[in-house]
């Protein structure tokens, strides 16, 4: 892999986890009210908007990804972005890992790498 | 509708939208080349009809994706919404002629066995606490 997939590829999967957590965060603020009420308060705050920022960059550095290597090959890659997240998710939410949860984690990172080391 | 055929229906569904945008998304880029960082790149990207068809399909997805989750245990749900892999691979070489090697199967099936751990543990967590909120639309790009 070159340096530029390699830059597009660590750019993507940084977007998609700061995307999905900051969407995670606009979705687990309370005090917000119901309905209508709940989404104008999250759109007064920043996360909603740093999220669809994140995914219309995401969008673009996968467009620009795709354009350098094989579908086949990049669907393979991008599937790290489950791990990143999940990782990101246990390190800002506590969320927890089961054992079933860290195997399949470390079962997807596996393949990746063997993808990537190819 | 019975919910047998809901789930299969949506399921279906979901695999397809999914599918069908990282298709998409690839005529867009191949419509596009070179990639390059600047306004020229953006404007054949926006010129391109692919690019509009990946959104619509993203759209059918996050749809599919609310509905099902309405009904559908989330750890099939999460399986769904990746094992796109699979079908993205096989089109890959129908469409695009490209060759999956050695290293791409056996990386390919690690990641289904992992995706396959992370749905029954996402199951298991939902039966556990069910009134936790499902994880969000796993969006890729």
């Amino acid at each position: 892999m070159s340096a530029t997939v390699i830059t597009l590829w660590m750019l993507n999967v940084l977007l998609d986890t700061v995307g999905q957590l900051s969407f995670k965060a606009a979705a687990a603020e309370t005090g917000l009210g119901e309905g209508l009420a709940r989404w104008r308060g999250m759109a007064r705050r920043p996360w909603i908007w740093s999220g669809v920022a994140c995914y219309v960059g995401e969008f673009l550095a996968w467009l620009a990804f795709l354009s350098l290597v094989p579908l086949s090959e990049g669907v393979l890659l991008g599937s790290i972005n489950i791990v990143a997240v999940m990782i990101a998710g246990r390190l800002l939410f506590n969320e927890r890992f089961s054992a079933l949860r860290t195997t399949g984690i470390l079962l997807i990172a596996a393949g990746v790498a063997v993808v990537g080391i190819a | 509708m019975g919910l047998r055929r809901f789930y299969l229906i949506g399921f279906f569904a979901l695999v397809s939208f999914d599918t069908f945008a990282q298709v998409c998304f690839k005529l867009t880029a191949n419509a596009a080349m070179p990639p390059e960082p600047n306004l020229a790149w953006l404007l054949r990207v926006a010129a391109s009809p692919w690019v509009y068809s990946a959104i619509a399909c993203y759209i059918g997805a996050f749809i599919t994706w609310m509905t099902l989750l309405e009904r559908a245990p989330i750890g099939p749900a999460f399986a769904a919404s990746h094992l796109e892999v699979i079908s993205v691979m096989a089109l890959s070489v129908v469409l695009f002629g490209e060759h999956i090697g050695t290293a791409q199967l056996v990386g390919g099936a690690l990641i289904i066995a992992g995706i396959i751990c992370l749905a029954i543990s996402e199951t298991e967590a939902e039966k556990k606490r069910p009134a936790e909120a499902a994880p969000s639309l796993p969006l890729r790009p």
